[in-house]
């Protein structure tokens, strides 16, 4: 972990109402892809953390947020400006990809903004072997999807308009997987609990499942 | 001479912490007291981590701030302190500072109108202080016991469990120079201390904060390890808390190779459920705690394991508190402080219902603590008629007898013989057991030397 950065804000681009990516400057900050950074506004004492949505390549960062109606901290990202400064700790987690596992096949499973660390991971290393299920309620939420190899990304929209009607529960639960698959969940704890559950009603060992939960 | 009292609440960091900041009241020319009633200077080194801590800070300061009317007091509170109680008591209290700020304390004093006769000695030293912590811990500390020292070694955590606040009270995992390390646990040995733990959140990420210019965990050990060697010393050395995720192989066959190395290791695992496990970001599954168990068993077979458990988490079902069950009766733990589950403020799941009703959890803490007595009744009835060096710590509250522990933290009590024994080692052949504790006496060449 490095010590706490001053970054400038560069844009906030509103992809729905309720939800943006943030940029910023990187001020030379090293991370792993599917890790997180804690930000908040400079001077402020109060900080959120959210997962990398930027390549590594990227000489900025980029983190994807979706506004909490009761929130603090998002409530104020939202309204920062190109200009604004931002306390930034990190990068923190253990959402990765070792070496060892790069050559298996992956799968990887987001519900709404949890997208943001696979949106890095694919991005960064680009000779992965994933497919990728993206769950959401409505088109809108399909974010950054031009980023993606699209014949990879199965877009499971429980409101309809997606590759696939209904949850991506569902969508696991109606296809096989290969027993070395190494599975990827993030998003919210009920996805990611039913999930893991019929993940390991299909045979994959509990080793070869990783979780990140946004709460 | 102005006195003060200093209210402690909290863990083992606390403590220590608390030692310092003593350490810099004394240096400051102040004299401790016990009754708060004869104290100008009143502080508290404050804990968040259950809202019963915050509320004895606001009680307590109502109360001072009420004796203000009649008495000059200054108050202060610092330690482990969320963003929110930050804003609130800056308004209650005189003087709010981090451990880091402990340097400025005789300039916040003076700002107060309290000159003290060494309030400049700190100054002096400003430019040598270390960046890391503000040279907080080179602030030699006011040990509260002759033989028994905590030394810290880490400040705050980057984990982030959902039932913890420590992110947001102590900041990121910051290492202490393991130079420093290593001389205080070097002047704790030649002083003839005979326990010293190291101190952090999570103690087993000693390093990642500065990887490759800081020794890892396992480095550090070998080193105190080889001061038990050079100083030819006879001391144990303890851990707490360690996280399973970064604990390795390597960790434990240090331990293994040096006598200065207790055998005892605290590893919580605070669920026996991969589910819970992952509502509580822990990043490890059951699978992998049990991988560790096996490795300490076969590297270390006669250390002593401890741990944490959390019964009735948010939404923790009755199968997922039983394969809690099933893990404390697979795992066999001599020691496990378990808690019921309450939110705590400023931690992820304080945001989250409450779900599992009080009665609910009750049961399970018993449920839970008969298993506990079972498999500690089960190891101590082991030791009967064994030999086992123990660290006698003070009197015991049945009359006549000697509190103590072995190496392996296993509380034991024997028969005085008249004499003080404190602080020193002695030999006991276990008697008789109860769950949690066994009973002793002294082999006869040691009853011999009294």
């Amino acid at each position: 972990m490095e010590a706490q950065r001053q970054c400038q804000v560069q844009s906030v681009t509103f992809i729905t109402p309720e939800t943006f990516i943030l940029r910023f400057s990187r001020e030379g900050l090293t991370f792993q892809p599917g890790q997180y950074l804690s930000v908040g506004l400079a001077g402020h004492r109060e900080q959120r953390e959210y997962s990398i949505y930027s390549p590594l390549t990227a000489d900025f960062l980029e983190i994807l947020i979706r506004v909490v109606p009761d929130g603090k901290v998002s409530r104020q990202l939202a309204q920062t400006k190109p200009g604004d400064f931002l306390a930034v700790d990190g990068p923190f987690g253990y959402f990765l990809i070792s070496e060892a596992q790069k050559q298996k096949p992956f799968l990887f499973i987001a519900t709404g903004t949890g997208l943001s660390p696979f949106h890095c991971l694919t991005n960064s290393l680009p000779t992965l072997n994933y497919q990728f299920l993206h769950g959401v309620r409505h088109q809108e939420e399909q974010y950054g999807y031009a980023d993606f190899d699209r014949s990879r990304l199965v877009s499971c929209v429980t409101g309809g308009g997606g590759d696939y009607q209904g949850r991506v529960t569902q969508y696991l639960r109606d296809h096989e997987w290969l027993s070395e698959t190494q599975v990827y969940l993030c998003g919210n704890c009920d996805m990611i609990y039913d999930a893991f559950d019929l993940l390991k009603e299909k045979g994959i060992p509990s080793s070869q499942i990783f979780t990140e939960v946004y709460f | 001479m102005m006195k003060y009292f200093i209210l402690n609440l909290g863990c083992q960091m606390n403590q220590s912490d608390s030692e310092r900041i003593q350490a810099v009241l004394r240096q400051m020319g102040l004299e401790k007291t016990e009754n708060e009633e004869e104290a100008f200077v009143r502080g508290i080194v404050a804990c968040s981590v259950r809202q019963k801590a915050i509320d004895k800070v606001y009680s307590k300061i109502y109360e001072w701030n009420e004796q203000k009317a009649s008495k000059n007091l200054l108050t202060f509170v610092s330690g482990c302190i969320l963003p929110a109680d930050h804003e609130k008591f800056l308004k209650k209290f005189d003087l709010i500072f981090s451990l880091q700020q402990l340097k400025d304390l005789p300039d916040m004093f003076r700002q107060y109108g309290v000159t003290t006769p060494l309030s400049t000695s700190l100054e002096r030293e400003e430019t040598e202080f270390s960046p890391l912590m503000g040279g907080f811990w080179q602030v030699k500390p006011q040990y509260s016991s002759p033989f028994e020292a905590f030394v810290p070694i880490q400040n705050g955590c980057d984990k982030f469990c959902t039932f913890c606040a420590v992110p947001y009270t102590r900041g990121r995992e910051v290492s202490r120079p393991s130079n420093e390390v290593l001389e205080e646990v070097q002047n704790l040995v030649r002083a003839g201390y005979k326990s010293v733990t190291l101190l952090g959140q999570n103690v087993n990420s000693y390093g990642q904060d500065r990887p490759g210019q800081e020794l890892t965990f396992a480095e550090l050990l070998r080193e105190v390890g080889k001061i038990g060697q050079r100083e030819k010393a006879d001391f144990w050395t303890y851990f707490t808390s360690p996280h399973p995720r970064d604990m390795t192989r390597e960790v434990l066959e240090v331990i293994a190779e040096y006598p200065v190395l207790a055998k005892q290791i605290h590893l919580p695992l605070q669920s026996g459920d991969d589910k819970v496990l992952i509502r509580m970001n822990r990043n490890y599954g059951l699978d992998r705690y049990r991988d560790i168990v096996k490795d300490i068993r076969s590297i270390l077979p006669t250390a002593t394991l401890f741990t944490d458990i959390i019964v009735g988490f948010t939404g923790e079902t009755d199968e997922q508190f039983y394969n809690t069950r099933l893990a404390l009766e697979e795992f066999q733990f001599q020691m496990a402080f378990i808690a019921q589950y309450s939110p705590r403020p400023g931690a992820a799941s304080y945001r989250w219902e409450d779900d599992v009703p009080r009665e609910v959890k009750k049961s399970r803490f018993h449920e839970l603590t008969d298993v506990l007595l079972a498999s500690s009744l089960a190891y101590n009835q082991s030791l009967v008629g064994q030999t086992l060096r123990v660290l006698v710590d003070k009197p015991d509250r049945k009359p006549g007898y000697w509190a103590a522990r072995t190496e392996g933290k296993v509380a034991v009590r024997f028969p005085s013989q008249g004499k003080d024994l404190t602080g020193q080692f002695v030999n006991l052949r276990i008697t008789q057991v109860v769950p949690l504790s066994v009973e002793g006496e002294l082999v006869p060449e040691y009853a011999g030397q009294l």
